[in-house]
């Protein structure tokens, strides 16, 4: 079991530069060979995540690597600085440079007092973890080192982390989150980690009086802004009516204000709206409503919820990075370690809902209702960002294909 | 960033004696040179039949599965680029075993009939002898498996992936009987059959053979000894037609994608006396027409200053073919330079010029030295907007990969006449002469 047919989980190194990449103000050097940097650029660019003047590699050459010399990265550091004057220089290592054992770390050290830039250092390399490894230590890393010491509050905002690119419709996401929280109780963002943000955001993000950790992978972070700036957090992205509703609820204790009541009532108007798939379930004579979910964490344990709450029975909750290290509680959320045990399981389909990344849609059987729900996307490409998977309006949308799907069995 | 000092850096051409003499505009890199990685699974693109197996981290398997994903002839994402991933053990204990149970899954599912099994720079590094692992995999499965080497940290560009892989298909060959056919060597994109060179060849009863690497199958492979001549269009051929002609005698022809009609036309010649065949007519009237064409360019392209970046074509004969035509080169950028080899083409160029030269692939930094040397043209890719917001037109050269011959000669040609125009007027629109 040790083939990889299809796109393999990105690595804890690609999790930590598409995070990185999305902080305007600063830059990323990659000390490696350059091929990696060139061919990473479509990924990126799919992602829409910018890197004209923020992505920079140094090249490697044999000498480097025999030698241990770290002159170009030392030379690129400097030039770096000079030239692009960002606030912030991370310095980011290849897998080439991690397995030599370069000291990122120390160079960044002792290469401070030559540069204006911080410098800060990632030596990960791609080998601890795949990415969801990779984005919980960039966050940590920016709660720890970015954000700036401040007593002053900013009320009525909040700071969103676990914002990863990489997640299917995060945008999207992202604004729906905006919208509620807006909407229910007049709350605005501040700062966002990690997608379209900048170094000044980042470091104003102890200002908050609130933290939303919408993934897993960032409920450390939030963990180290509660325990520096005393701000409480909340950990979950809000899936389904009941979900969004819970959610709006935990922040409402938290935060100590009331949920605007339209919002309420629009929520329990869907929530009764939606009790009428459970009567469809026991008409159902031949077949049952069911569905395999496969993607990201959260991703997976909000649907399924948010499934099983229309009277739908979920096969497998299939997460497609590892739950090591990212404190999962979700015991029926499983990690199949070899593509082919997911492939199989995918296969067996028949007459569900299935709801997974692009690849694993197209092994499915076409008896199944199929919803994209994950990364990666390779059919087509996503432009929209009002179309979210969370909230109410991905709720909505989650819901036409729940309808499809029902209109299918008997 | 200051384009002077940028330029100070640099050397010049006169002074260029080895590749270390070709600096980088800025230490800091972007997006920087592509790896032979992706070079080897170019040309594994090509071979029908066969799989490309990326034995490297994540993101190496990544970025070579994200590249086949649109690629019909991989066959998209069920398609003939798979993987084998290692993680920190493998680094540590060796990747064999891993490997192994790759390839029985492998074998099972695909079937394939010949599997380059391409190693990463990590590979490399920690030293797996997958040479080794190829030869036992072949014994096993009696299905060539042929090791590929693309550590980047050797080499400039992914040129060497694809020189690599082409050339491990000399393990494929076999033994055959002779017979009347020509093996084209070395087309990496495009495809042979649309080349002028091609219809000249088929109008002259010479059959096609083996095309390597775009556009065979593994049968092709094994039996392309049968032919009687190799034809080089591409230098990434070279070492593996030196090993056909050491181990079946088959000689070649450099016939590379030259765009001044002299080497065109001596290519034609020397090709043609291989066959045995009297360079025809026609090939003569091509000629004339080719140098009536270029000398006629010359009142339009006389003082049209460029900046060479990345083209099809070999990078000082197509400069020298420019200098020729009365352009000035003012920055060549290369990722390989070889003195002993292009002399010729060298001391042409320094008779009219003396560029600058720079490491290629770096494309951020030049924005600055456009301002300081207000070039006419640049070739190679770049973003076009931004380039004629600073009054420079860009060279499109990308449908060159798929001629050869002539044409190129008329092809690039025209280009370079509507590009200089484009660029004249966009000079003139912004009140410059």
């Amino acid at each position: 079991m040790s083939l990889t047919r299809f796109l393999p989980t990105p690595s804890d190194r690609m999790g930590i530069l598409w995070s990185l990449l999305s902080i305007e103000e600063s830059v990323i050097i990659e000390y490696g060979p350059a091929g990696t940097t060139h061919f990473s650029v479509s990924l990126f660019g799919e992602l829409d995540i910018e890197q004209k003047n923020r992505l920079y590699t140094t090249h490697m050459s044999e000498a480097d690597v025999v030698m241990g010399d770290a002159t170009r990265l030392e030379k690129a550091i400097k030039e770096v600085d000079k030239n692009n004057k960002p606030k912030v220089i991370f310095v980011v290592a290849s897998s080439v440079a991690a397995v030599i054992g370069v000291d990122i770390k120390g160079i960044c050290n002792y290469m401070q007092s030559e540069v204006n830039a911080r410098l800060v250092a990632f030596d990960q390399g791609g080998f601890r973890g795949d990415y969801s490894a990779g984005v919980k230590e960039a966050y940590k890393m920016l709660a720890n080192e970015l954000v700036v010491d401040t007593d002053k509050r900013d009320e009525n905002t909040y700071n969103i982390i676990g914002a990863s690119l990489w997640s299917y419709r995060m945008r999207s996401d992202i604004n729906e989150v905006k919208r509620l929280l807006f909407e229910a109780f007049g709350l605005k963002m501040k700062a966002c980690f990690c997608s379209d943000t900048s170094i000044e955001e980042l470091e104003k993000a102890g200002e908050a009086t609130l933290n939303i950790a919408i993934q897993k992978t960032a409920v450390e972070a939030s963990k180290i802004l509660e325990t520096r700036f005393n701000t409480p957090y909340v950990y979950g992205m809000p899936y389904g009516y009941e979900g969004t509703l819970q959610w709006l609820q935990q922040i409402s204790s938290v935060i100590g204000k009331e949920i605007n009541p339209k919002v309420v009532g629009e929520l329990r108007e869907k929530i009764g709206m939606s009790k009428q798939y459970q009567m469809y379930k026991r008409m159902l004579r031949r077949d049952i409503m069911q569905a395999t979910v496969i993607g990201e964490y959260d991703t997976v344990v909000g649907i399924s919820d948010f499934l099983q709450q229309l009277g739908i029975e979920i096969n497998y909750k299939i997460c497609t990075h590892s739950l090591k290290g990212i404190d999962a509680d979700r015991e029926d959320v499983i990690f199949l370690k070899t593509e082919k045990e997911t492939i199989d399981i995918v296969k067996e389909a028949k007459k569900e809902m299935v709801l997974a990344d692009d690849t694993m849609l197209s092994l499915a059987d076409d008896s199944n209702t199929k919803l994209r729900i994950a990364p990666p996307v390779i059919k087509g490409m996503v432009l929209a960002r009002h179309l979210p998977l969370a909230g109410i309006y991905g709720a909505d949308y989650v819901l036409e294909y729940v309808q499809q799907y029902v209109q299918t069995l008997k | 960033m200051n384009g002077k000092e940028l330029l100070e850096k640099l050397g010049k051409l006169r002074q260029t004696t080895c590749i270390k003499d070709v600096k980088p505009l800025t230490d800091a890199l972007f997006p920087g040179a592509h790896c032979p990685l992706m070079g080897s699974a170019m040309a594994v693109r090509g071979i029908e039949n066969s799989m490309i197996v990326v034995i490297g981290t994540d993101e190496c398997s990544y970025y070579t599965k994200h590249m086949t994903l649109h690629s019909e002839e991989f066959g998209g994402i069920f398609g003939r680029c798979v993987s084998v991933v290692l993680d920190s053990r493998d680094v540590t204990f060796g990747s064999k075993k891993k490997i192994e149970e790759a390839m029985k899954e492998l074998m099972e599912e695909y079937k394939p009939e010949a599997v380059f099994l391409t190693t990463t720079c990590v590979v490399e590094i920690i030293g797996d002898d997958m040479d080794m692992i190829a030869d036992s995999l072949t014994e096993k499965y009696n299905v060539p498996f042929l090791a590929v080497h693309t550590e980047h940290f050797k080499c400039e560009n992914h040129m060497p992936g694809l020189e690599r892989t082409i050339t491990a298909c000399l393990s494929i060959m076999e033994p055959q009987e002779k017979e009347n056919t020509v093996n084209v060597l070395g087309q990496r994109m495009g495809s042979f059959r649309t080349t002028e060179l091609c219809r000249i060849l088929k109008e002259n009863n010479v059959e096609i053979g083996l095309q390597l690497p775009s556009g065979c199958s593994v049968e092709d492979i094994k039996t392309a000894p049968k032919a009687k001549l190799n034809v080089v269009v591409h230098p990434i051929a070279l070492p593996l037609a030196k090993k056909m002609k050491a181990k079946f005698k088959i000689p070649y022809v450099f016939f590379n994608k030259f765009t001044r009609p002299e080497n065109i036309y001596k290519a034609y010649e020397e090709l043609f006396e291989c066959l045995n065949i009297p360079v025809t007519e026609e090939i003569k009237q091509l000629y004339e027409k080719a140098k009536r064409i270029s000398d006629e360019a010359k009142k339009q392209l006389n003082g049209i200053t460029y900046i060479y970046g990345n083209t099809p074509f070999d990078s000082m004969e197509f400069n020298q073919f420019m200098v020729e035509e009365g352009m000035k080169p003012l920055v060549i950028q290369l990722s390989e330079y070889e003195g002993e080899r292009d002399k010729n083409e060298i001391a042409a160029i320094l008779e009219k010029a003396d560029p600058y030269v720079a490491k290629s692939a770096n494309i951020a930094p030049l924005q600055y030295i456009y301002d300081v040397l207000k070039p006419n043209l640049y070739l190679g890719h770049e973003f076009a907007a931004r380039l004629r917001k600073k009054g420079i037109e860009i060279v499109h050269s990308d449908k060159a990969s798929g001629l050869l011959g002539f044409e190129v000669t008329f092809f690039i040609t025209e280009e370079l006449l509507r590009a200089s125009k484009e660029a004249r007027e966009l000079r003139k629109a912004m009140g410059e002469n």
